[in-house]
């Protein structure tokens, strides 16, 4: 393109975009520097005036918490291993369907995928680089680089076996083994760390997998329940939902602290996480149940009357027909629902005086070198950072995913 | 084509409401075995519901209904019994769309007849060749044509060795270059001998393979015969009305 | 099911409508007995510690203020209880009102054909839905009190009408009368604004000119508002700071301010999504169909887009209403008297635990129930009559 003929089709395009009538001038002129100011005072704020120091001091209790030093890796283990367990799964899948033909197996180049990977994961590549910078430990960084060598090593791995079919001894050997490994690296790192030490960052995203892990029978239980033409069952069903979705998750959390301990028998005092994560599940149970319900309804009629037809039980008309479907077309919804609890663990340090993120970010601005500063920005603003990039890649994700599923039941 | 004297279906005097609508009023109906019954008559005659009475899959209010012996009650386990002896086929075809189309036929013999897997395979790839799609077994429903997937719909009821098929108006969901491999794959059914009822509109399949065509309107049988018969000179004005517009 | 007339009835262990019941009711039993278990526990746990179990304790006196209000100590805690749900209710009420503005305006600017306008709403959107939303009050309440407002003794008064200080933010606010007056002068408002509306789309419906029914109306509201504030003798008051407070106007507390914006900013965001995904989903044919028939931009926007998108963003906008009002239990934190910290107080001092949060949790699910039931009724209204 020429220099005239990019410098006229610029012109068009400003025309259009920005100036088509008068109102679109004052808007554009308006909006446009508000937003140029604030990015330049936020530019400002990240690069020049912000004091880090008290993020570089403070990045393994914000990331871990209390977490003894000796134990920590543990989680850089924890971290590899499970990096390259999800690789594996996201393999498998994509290597089945390869399999049965229902996807090509040499999708892009190697340079067209690098650049997918680049724009996908970009914001969450960035930021992990730019904390790495703040750290002069190399811990970290290599913890950093073995979880993206353990995810590629795996995707590779579970792409390649997904592929070929392995024989059926192996297929449920590995099925066995893959299903144990969360499991595995839970036992792993509460063998080091009891549980209520898992603090920071790092409790947040535990606690919020294991909401959502705990939720989920109980959650489906609810919905196949409140469909149930059963009377009694509906009922019950609808009673939970109906009052665990009137109820503020801070008040559950409240009301967790102070009268858990009445429910159970004085044997048993449950530390604060697991209240914390038990009423995650009660309250996540009774969403992802109305996910699961809308699931359940966008299912034909005619599929359970197949399925009668055939003369399969109840049970198996459920488990092999109903669910599998009810449960693929909803997964869009229910990483949502993840995302949201993951955001909510942050009430956890108001309401159950846990040392999640947030709190560790309020605490160590009390710190003898770091008070009366007005600190609290720069770790508040880092706080908000972390899960902002999180929460924004898993939406990200899930959104794709829903493209790709061509499934979109809300 | 007539079987022995013992009828293998029997409804004896079946009423079926809907709410304060009757679907079925006392119809009664014999159907003997190796017969092949046609279904005709206009849309909410009640012709869905009487077959759909017949696997259990409505229960009727009043009246009996015998298949195979076994009487259709509360019983759970007479109406599995019912559900094992009959086979189904869909308008809308109603295939299992998160299984490939082996994995269709093959999960009702492993499960309720709990036969071993490679001898289910090996009943499932035949019967693909019977409706001749034997090279679709790996595929998904989703990626194959309605004619194809009613034909899967067919192998797969016939997986349960039923006595007896009922098909609900199985090529109205369907493009018109595709009933005639499905209506040839009835036929093949007919001619070897399976008891069959049939509700449809396609004329000619009853006029060629109908042992006995049943015309129903209002919820009752009005009127029965042979397809020469019904088809040339029906008794009842009912009849010859909706023949008309029809024919 | 009704009598099958079978001749031969199945035994019981297998009869359809037997089994069903003996499932529910063992289903019941294993749910009633594990509650059971777990009152028990209560009961045995609580009879050792001596805390009573009943809601007696609601007469008993507060022995704590609430801030911004006559609120005495002396009062028994079941007026706390009630300030409480009516401060909830005065924050979830404009904040709804607020956030629905503001992410219509939002929603709309992400379709809209400026590009600034598209990029500035779709940053809004991406940032604010994906940051919890205790960081953005934990910022907003920092932000309001602490930094940015200063204190009282070099309180700011912007254009002389407003004062700005950390001990509180002075705006003008009527006087001269209770603000029931002033609610059923406005009541008498609409209503004129409904029969002016009325009238002048009769008018138009015969001679066929435009009715204006809409700006008709509104002026008849203006008119008998000032008339009924001019007639009762209202008047308006300007803040003014005296010595360590603030005279006149009306003072709002920081954190009821701090949790108003972070609600409104927050909730906005979703519903920002949510009015652009609803008129995103009405079929473009629609739109098409309407340019056929020459109807201009705003006219198709307003009787045939937006009716359409009403219909569908009517059910999730009814959930980010419930979500607002529930998020407002933040406020506790940030020392906002809503519902959630009286009774966090009135536990600290002293009353039974369970009690008082059971009775907080039938308040939330009870206003709960009441949003569902008006979302359900204005579902309703905008539903599509099909076949």
């Amino acid at each position: 393109m020429t220099l005239s003929a990019f410098r006229r089709s610029a012109a068009t395009w400003a025309r259009r975009n920005l100036f088509r009538a008068p109102a679109d001038a004052v808007l554009t002129i308006t909006l446009g520097g508000l937003a140029c100011y604030v990015v330049f005072r936020l530019a400002r704020f990240v690069l020049v005036t912000g004091r880090w120091e008290v993020i570089e001091v403070n990045l393994k209790l914000l990331m871990v918490g209390g977490w003894e030093a000796a134990h920590l890796p543990r989680i850089a283990v924890a971290l590899i291993v499970l990096a390259g367990w999800g690789g594996i799964i996201a393999g498998l899948i994509h290597g089945r369907r390869v399999r049965l033909g229902a996807a090509a197996s040499i999708g892009m180049s190697t340079m067209g995928r690098v650049v997918d990977l680049t724009r996908r994961f970009g914001l969450l590549i960035a930021a992990v680089i730019a904390t790495l910078a703040l750290t002069t430990s190399r811990g970290p960084g290599l913890t950093a680089g073995g979880v993206v060598v353990g995810a590629v090593a795996g995707r590779l791995f579970g792409g390649w076996a997904g592929a070929r079919g392995l024989p059926r001894k192996v297929v449920v050997v590995g099925n066995l083994v893959l299903a144990a490994t969360p499991l595995a690296v839970y036992l792993y790192l509460v063998d080091a760390v009891p549980l209520a030490m898992w603090e920071g960052f790092f409790f947040n995203v535990t606690s919020a997998m294991a909401g959502i892990v705990l939720c989920f029978p109980i959650g489906v239980v609810l919905a196949l329940g409140r469909r149930s033409t059963l009377r009694l069952i509906s009922a019950m069903s609808t009673l939970y939902i109906e009052i665990v979705r009137g109820a503020p998750l801070f008040v559950l959390l409240l009301l967790s602290n102070v009268a858990l301990g009445f429910f159970v028998p004085a044997s048993i005092a449950p530390s604060k996480p697991v209240r914390a994560i038990i009423t995650f599940a009660i309250f996540t149970a009774a969403y992802l149940a109305e996910i699961v319900r809308g699931g359940l309804q966008s299912i034909p009629r005619g599929q359970v009357e197949a399925a009668k037809s055939l003369g399969l039980s109840p049970w198996s008309q459920t488990t092999r027909i109903v669910l599998p479907q009810a449960l693929r077309n909803v997964i869009p919804a229910q990483i949502g629902q993840f995302i949201s609890l993951f955001k909510d663990t942050t009430l956890a340090g108001l309401g159950l005086g846990i040392l999640d993120m947030l709190a560790v970010s309020e605490a160590v601005t009390q710190q003898p070198g770091f008070r009366g500063q007005g600190l609290i920005i720069e770790t508040l603003a880092f706080t908000g950072f972390v899960f902002w990039v999180g929460s924004l890649t898993m939406s990200r994700e899930s959104q794709r995913l829903e493209r790709r599923l061509g499934v979109g039941v809300r | 084509m007539k079987g022995p004297a013992d009828p293998i279906i029997t409804l004896d005097h079946v009423d079926k409401w809907f709410g304060a609508f009757k679907a079925l009023n006392d119809v009664s109906l014999a159907v003997a075995p190796q017969e092949v019954l046609v279904v005709i008559g206009p849309s909410g005659a009640g012709k869905s519901t009487m077959i759909r009475c017949i696997n259990g899959l409505e229960p009727h209010d009043s009246g009996r209904i015998v298949v195979d012996g076994i009487e259709l009650s509360e019983d759970i386990k007479n109406i599995q019994e019912v559900r094992r002896e009959t086979g189904m086929v869909f308008q809308q075809f109603n295939l299992f769309p998160h299984l490939s189309v082996i994995d269709n036929v093959m999960l009702a013999p492993r499960l309720v007849r709990r036969i071993p897997k490679s001898e289910a395979e090996r009943l499932a790839m035949g019967l693909l060749e019977r409706v001749r799609i034997p090279e679709q077994a790996r595929k998904y429903p989703g990626q194959l044509s309605g004619g194809q997937q009613q034909r899967v719909a067919i192998a797969r009821s016939l997986a349960m060795h039923p006595k007896v098929m009922l098909f609900d108006e199985p090529t109205s969901a369907l493009d018109p270059e595709m009933i005639g491999e499905v209506l040839d794959v009835m036929k093949d059914l007919a001619r070897g001998g399976m008891t069959m009822i049939v509700v449809s509109h396609e004329m000619g399949f009853a006029r060629e393979v109908a042992d006995r065509v049943v015309f129903m309107a209002g919820g009752e049988i009005v009127e029965e015969g042979t397809p020469e018969h019904l088809f040339t000179n029906p008794r009842e004005t009912r009849t010859r009305l909706f023949l008309n517009q029809i024919l | 099911m009704t009598t099958t007339i079978a001749t031969t009835r199945p035994p019981l262990w297998r009869d359809r409508r037997v089994l069903s019941w003996v499932f529910q009711s063992a289903v019941f039993a294993v749910v009633a007995a594990f509650l059971l278990w777990l009152y028990g526990n209560y009961r045995e746990n609580v009879a050792s510690s001596g805390i009573p179990t009943n809601l007696n304790f609601l007469d008993n006196p507060a022995s704590f203020e609430i801030p911004g209000n006559d609120f005495s100590q002396n009062q028994p805690v079941r007026d706390a209880y009630v300030e409480g749900i009516l401060n909830t209710l005065r924050v979830s009420v404009p904040g709804i009102v607020l956030a629905t503005i503001l992410g219509t305006v939002i929603g709309v600017g992400r379709l809209s054909r400026n590009w600034v306008a598209r990029q500035v709403a779709t940053a809004y959107v991406e940032i604010v839905r994906n940051v919890p939303l205790l960081v953005l009050l934990t910022f907003t309440f920092l932000g309001v009190v602490l930094l940015v407002v200063p204190r009282i003794e070099e309180a700011w008064t912007p254009a002389g009408i407003l004062v700005m200080s950390n001990r509180g933010i002075g705006i003008p606010w009527y006087s001269g009368g209770s603000g029931t007056t002033l609610v059923g002068v406005g009541a008498v408002g609409v209503l004129g604004w409904w029969l002016v509306a009325r009238l002048r789309r009769r008018a138009s419906e015969r001679t066929g000119r435009p009715s204006h029914a809409g700006l008709l109306g509104a002026g008849a509201f203006l008119v008998v508002v000032a008339t009924g504030w001019v007639a009762l003798g209202f008047a308006i008051t300007t803040p003014r700071v005296a010595g360590r407070q603030i005279d006149g106007g009306i003072r709002i507390d920081p954190s009821f301010f701090a949790l108003l914006i972070a609600l409104v900013v927050y909730t906005a965001s979703h519903i920002a999504e949510i009015v652009r995904g609803s008129i995103q989903a009405v079929p473009s044919g629609q739109d098409e169909a309407a340019q056929a028939l020459a109807m201009t931009g705003f006219q198709r926007m307003w009787y045939v887009v937006l009716p359409q998108a009403m219909r569908i963003a009517v059910p999730p906008l009814g959930n980010q209403y419930l979500n607002l009002i529930k998020n407002s239990s933040l406020g506790a934190g940030f020392g906002y008297f809503e519902l959630t910290n009286v009774t966090r107080v009135t536990v600290g001092n002293g009353s039974p635990a369970v009690p008082a949060f059971a009775l907080a949790l039938a308040m939330y699910v009870g206003v709960s129930v009441l949003t569902s039931l008006l979302v359900n009724v204005a579902n309703r209204r905008f539903r599509v009559v099909e076949r």
